[in-house]
């Protein structure tokens, strides 16, 4: 099976007065048809840059897509036009966001807004398509989409009005929707609404999805395959179960640790210490060994046992002032993404029975493998992180 | 049978209805709701359409008779009257065209009041629309685009504001003068003659207050999410500026056109003062101006009219203007 979407070492940077920074850095996933694959990360990781550049609506300049392929079945989106690309959005790749309160446009009537997607896209006339946009009212769920076709985006509620988006987004019939934190400005009620809507229309239709999101609550309930991300790149990238059942990237594990669990006796909530680094100041080696409490462990347990626990390790301080002593490795040296366990991606150096693989081989070359997801009985949707190839960005 | 079945149809209907809320307004027509609702903003804007009604109706050629008819032929230079000396010495007013008066040529004041409503509102819809035109087109390609096209346009609009306005408008005045007036200019410039002077000196300069506020509105709806939204739906950048920003910052375009309007009548007075503009035709500048040196003497009439002319329509599109930001600009209320 051809993954519908497949990116490939995706990186973008932005060219600031003080130097290029990069927000996105060899990111490679792929989707199959009928999948949702989820996005994960804090505030600033990238997730939202990597989902505009898929549809090339990062502003250039001072963006630019420093390396890698966008392959939409098999097709690069990177070398096409821009009129081709246009023809690329809204009917290949839908794209729906975070705040519905502002991404419809006040002057205009939610029907308005949609006969203009439909007719961009497909040869009708306008009442063809003023009856293709109240069809798809209806199918997300509006009451009376004949009388609410007319209305305003300030009639209708938050939740209203990410159906109106999903509507007009689905109404060309992509074949990849991206939701870019589509639940995020919605109260709980109407999150766990819009969720299920958009898991029967992918349902109906086959749609990929994919899912940027921060709330792991949302990716558990919809996601097939995750990928974590921190400071620029895809740190974790495993199906659901998982991902959940074992996760091997010490950033996977602190996000899981710091949800608060139902039942479970807890004087305060584990958080990860530190902040999550600006793109402008991205530590050396590992992005996350400064806040990572494997490499701290790892570096005391060295200090115990030998005398050169010295020239193995080095020392760091964290943004609230304490000082520690991480591997040296860690520091100075970037984990690749490679295959930690079968179909499950990871990119750190202390993963347990990798430590020597890792020393002998540090750039594995990733096999391109196929996972059976488990959402549908036979039909299954599969999941790959593509080949892996050079990247244009130095590092 | 069938006429026993109660018409349930008919009433969930009519239940339908009465559940379902107010109909949606649009913003134009919400906006004509609150100034139709306020009396004082009703008053100008009957006003102004009176002076529009006017300046359409001195298009008819009895008009163009009208002001230049002396009340006496003869002399070229008449005394200016408002009352008509009888010989048995009692004074009466003159014939109900001559009420306001006549000028030093025995030419009726009340006409040429009439006539000038002509030119200001010539003056004000062409300049608006060359400067409303300029100003807008500049000042949302600058903010949309950004980059070298911001920079040369921002570049443009400042050096043109640095310079005091009147003073620029003056010194264009007496730059196009000569063109449209003394013959030796291109026929279709001599066509308009000093009024097309006036008009090009005011559109050619005032378009950058406009420019400078929609390249602001722009900048900040440019980063709104349905702006993305569009773009992720396949909208080119041309279809993105004109159909979905552009209808977002209508609101600015009217005020501008009705605070504009004020500053364009009285600006033609200080030009036509100057000797500059309109020196063929009765505008209000010019009356104002014929009549500075008999106002010593005590006729006051003449100015009285023009002045009285102005100020009314002033007031009036002032007001209405100010209505009008009220009614369109949300952000005014309070409520976005």
């Amino acid at each position: 099976m051809t993954p519908l979407l497949e990116l490939k070492n995706l990186s973008v940077a932005f060219d600031t007065e003080r130097g290029a920074i990069v927000p996105v850095r060899d990111v490679s996933l792929s989707i199959f048809p009928g999948q949702t694959v989820a996005l994960v990360g804090e505030s600033g990781c990238g997730k939202s840059v990597t989902a505009l550049s898929i549809l090339r609506l990062i502003p250039q300049p001072p963006g630019r897509i420093a390396g890698g392929e966008v392959l939409l079945e098999g097709r690069d989106l990177l070398t096409r036009s821009e009129r081709e690309m246009r023809s690329v959005r809204g009917k290949d790749i839908a794209m729906i966001f975070q705040e519905p309160m502002t991404s419809l446009n006040p002057v205009y009537t939610i029907g308005d807004q949609i006969v203009e997607a439909v007719m961009l896209h497909q040869r009708v006339g306008s009442r063809e398509a003023y009856k293709i946009a109240e069809q798809s009212l209806n199918d997300v769920g509006i009451a009376d989409p004949h009388r609410r076709i007319h209305e305003y985006p300030h009639q209708m509620s938050g939740g209203m009005r990410q159906r109106v988006m999903i509507a007009m987004a689905l109404s060309c019939q992509p074949k990849l929707l991206i939701a870019d934190e589509p639940t995020t400005a919605l109260d709980v009620t109407i999150q766990a609404q819009i969720l299920e809507l958009l898991r029967k229309l992918q349902r109906e239709r086959g749609m990929s999805i994919l899912l940027i999101t921060h709330d792991l609550g949302v990716v558990a309930e919809n996601a097939d395959v995750v990928g974590i991300m921190y400071a620029s790149r895809i740190v974790e990238f495993a199906k659901v179960e998982d991902l959940f059942d074992r996760p091997q990237h010490p950033y996977t594990e602190g996000l899981f640790r710091s949800v608060p669990r139902l039942g479970a006796y807890a004087q305060r909530l584990v958080t990860i210490p530190g902040m999550v680094p600006a793109p402008t100041r991205f530590p050396s080696g590992c992005k996350f060994h400064p806040r990572c409490p494997r490499t701290r462990k790892a570096a005391e347990a060295l200090a115990a046992d030998s005398a050169q626990a010295g020239a193995a390790t080095v020392a760091v301080t964290d943004s609230s002032g304490e000082t520690f002593r991480v591997l040296q490795k860690c520091a100075t040296v970037e984990p690749d993404l490679r295959e930690v366990q079968k179909h499950h991606w990871g990119a750190c150096h202390l993963i347990e029975g990798f430590d020597k693989a890792t020393a002998t081989t540090p750039r594995l070359e990733h096999r391109r493998e196929v996972v059976a997801a488990t959402v549908q009985g036979d039909s299954l949707p599969e999941t790959a992180i593509p080949a892996k190839a050079e990247s244009e960005v130095g590092r | 049978m069938t006429a026993m079945a109660p018409d349930l149809s008919g009433a969930n209907a009519y239940e339908r209805d009465a559940l379902a809320p107010e109909a949606a307004r649009s913003l134009a027509s919400d906006a004509w709701q609150r100034i139709v609702h306020s009396k004082l903003s009703m008053l100008c804007l009957i006003i102004v359409v009176i002076y529009f009604l006017v300046g359409l109706a001195s298009l008819l050629p009895v008009f163009g008779r009208k002001i230049n008819e002396p009340l006496n032929d003869g002399a070229p230079y008449q005394e200016p009257r408002l009352f008509e000396q009888r010989a048995d010495g009692s004074k009466h007013l003159l014939s109900p065209a001559h009420w306001l008066g006549t000028e030093f040529q025995g030419r009726s004041v009340f006409w040429r009041v009439l006539y000038g409503s002509r030119i200001a509102l010539l003056i004000t819809v062409c300049a608006s629309a060359m400067s409303l035109g300029i100003g807008t087109v500049l000042g949302v390609i600058s903010g949309y685009f950004g980059g070298w096209v911001d920079d040369l346009i921002t570049w443009l609009y400042s050096t043109i504001s640095s310079v005091p306005w009147l003073l620029l408008v003056i010194a264009m005045a007496y730059a196009i003068q000569g063109r449209t007036t003394a013959g030796e200019g291109h026929p279709w410039l001599r066509l308009l003659g000093g009024t097309f002077t006036v008009i090009l000196s005011l559109g050619l300069t005032d378009w950058v207050s406009l420019c400078r506020l929609m390249r602001g509105e722009v900048l900040k709806l440019r980063d709104r999410d349905f702006v993305s939204a569009a773009r992720a739906m396949g909208l080119g950048h041309w279809r993105i500026l004109f159909r979905h920003i552009l209808p977002n910052t209508t609101h600015l375009i009217i005020i501008t056109f009705s605070l504009g309007a004020v500053s364009y009548v009285q600006v033609e007075v200080v030009l036509a003062f100057l000797g500059l503009g309109i020196t063929d035709k009765p505008s209000w500048g010019k009356m104002i101006d014929d009549a500075k040196l008999e106002l010593l003497r005590g006729v006051w009439w003449q100015v009285t009219a023009a002045t009285v002319a102005i100020f009314v329509l002033c007031l009036a599109l002032n007001i209405l203007g100010d209505a009008l930001r009220d009614a369109l600009d949300p952000k005014l209320r309070g409520v976005d």
